[in-house]
């Protein structure tokens, strides 16, 4: 199983995009700045955007899905019912993994961003993807939500899970870590080794790294124990 | 053409010019096609051809009805034409500019920033319509009629709900009535040159061809 993206190159005006890089099955993170060109990375990969040049080659991948940041763009079903089904859940179980047991009849419209989103995230997670692409995964979401989404992402292991976000504090166990400058992806390595090259790192892994002191891996457990490794 | 006040004659001028005689239709579309970078954009647009396709509609039944359809199909194809090709001109805060230079920071600014605000929403309704397109898409939905009424209702709702995130802003900015704003402008010689052609062709278009042109039989 294996995404390739050869001398891919999109163009936005005088704004380019480009990349060269294969995804193997693991979780992959994309960080970068707002702007940096991690939707554009996301839309490519999932083959909704067509590149300018270079192409984008999938390799025994069955199953592809994306999830835009907002969440609305997803609504197709007047009901949560009806929109649990259009993803091919249960609806009554993905309810109440969203904490929204009993509301199958609502309309999506009348829950707010962050439970949509939490709603949304469910249902795609509910599933097992061959190739699963989550465009700012976080964004609206409370610190629970976002350690749930952490969860979830670890139990969907097996396929190629991209991730893309600019989320500085909780942020899911990851293989492989990317970088996403002025439009440019860069392939950083492996964790923990390529924490020293994250030039985006967040303040509080740059500060860590500073003190000489890599952490495991991302996750909110790794950054305390590294913490606390540092007050040795 | 990047003088926006210059633009803004141009498309009184030759719209008037294109209702008035079908002479001036085609002089329109003549002056469209020396500047033909925004011309091209115009007509890769999908939804310029859907405008055109309800106007080829009402031409051939005003045609078959014992009317000119003819002319009314030539004189509003070309209008549509040419709001297309303004449009895709825009850039973001010229119209502010524009207003402001002609109504004053008062009535002027209101008047511009509600007209970005909307050229702004029509830009961001067409991505969100791409995006919406993705997603059905990648829930193997295939977008059909039966789908218009739930994708109208999203775009409406997404809408509503950025207008309302914009009037707060607004409102938190402190904004009541008015604002500052210095308009610049800069105009080209071609500027110029299109300007001047645009109104020629306004007195043009007052005439019949047979005056401009001394037909020798």
């Amino acid at each position: 199983m294996k995404l390739s993206l050869s001398a891919v190159e999109w163009h936005a005006g005088s704004w380019k995009f480009r990349a060269d890089a294969t995804f193997t099955p693991g979780v992959h993170l994309v960080s970068g700045r707002v702007g940096s060109g991690k939707t554009t990375l996301a839309l490519l990969s999932a083959r909704q955007l067509q590149p300018d040049a270079g192409t984008v080659v999938c390799e025994d991948i069955r199953s592809c899905t994306l999830s835009f940041q907002y969440p609305e763009y997803h609504i197709t079903g007047s009901t949560l019912y009806e929109e649990a089904e259009s993803y091919g859940v249960d609806p009554f179980a993905a309810c109440a993994r969203a904490g929204l047991a009993g509301r199958d009849e609502e309309d999506p419209f009348r829950l707010s961003r962050g439970e949509l989103k939490w709603f949304q995230l469910t249902c795609l997670l509910m599933r097992r993807w061959d190739l699963l692409i989550l465009d700012e995964p976080f964004s609206a979401l409370d610190c629970r939500g976002k350690l749930a989404v952490c969860r979830a992402i670890e139990e969907n292991r097996g396929g190629i899970v991209l991730v893309s976000t600019h989320e500085q504090y909780i942020l899911p166990k990851t293989d492989f870590l990317w970088e996403m400058m002025s439009g440019e992806l860069t392939l950083r390595g492996t964790l923990p080794d390529a924490i020293s090259t994250w030039e985006s790192a967040p303040a509080l892994v740059r500060r860590l790294r500073e003190q000489g002191v890599l952490p495991a891996n991302l996750t909110r457990d790794d950054i305390l124990e590294a913490a606390c490794r540092m007050h040795e | 053409m990047q003088d926006a006040r210059i633009r803004l004659i141009a498309l009184v001028s030759l719209s008037i010019a294109t209702f008035l005689s079908v002479t001036g239709a085609l002089l329109t579309l003549a002056w469209l096609v020396l500047s033909p970078r925004p011309l091209k954009e115009a007509m890769k647009s999908a939804a310029f051809w859907v405008i055109i396709l309800f106007v080829a509609i009402i031409a051939t039944v005003t045609q078959v009805t014992g009317n000119d359809g003819i002319s009314y199909l030539i004189r509003t194809g070309v209008i549509i034409l040419l709001a297309f090709s303004v449009y895709m001109e825009w850039h973001p805060g010229e119209y502010l500019d524009l207003s402001v230079w002609l109504f004053g920071k008062k009535a002027g600014f209101d008047i511009g920033l509600a007209v970005e605000m909307s050229i702004q929403g029509l830009h961001e309704a067409s991505r969100e319509f791409a995006r919406i397109r993705s997603a059905l898409l990648l829930k193997e939905l295939k977008p059909c009629i039966g789908m218009i009424p739930s994708v109208g209702f999203l775009l409406i709702h997404t809408r509503l709900m950025r207008a309302r995130e914009q009037a707060d802003l607004l409102a938190t900015r402190g904004y009541r009535a008015g604002g500052s704003c210095c308009p610049v402008f800069r105009t080209s010689y071609q500027d110029k040159i299109m300007g001047f052609l645009a109104i020629l062709i306004l007195f043009l278009s007052f005439f019949p061809v047979r005056d401009i042109f001394i037909l020798q039989m």
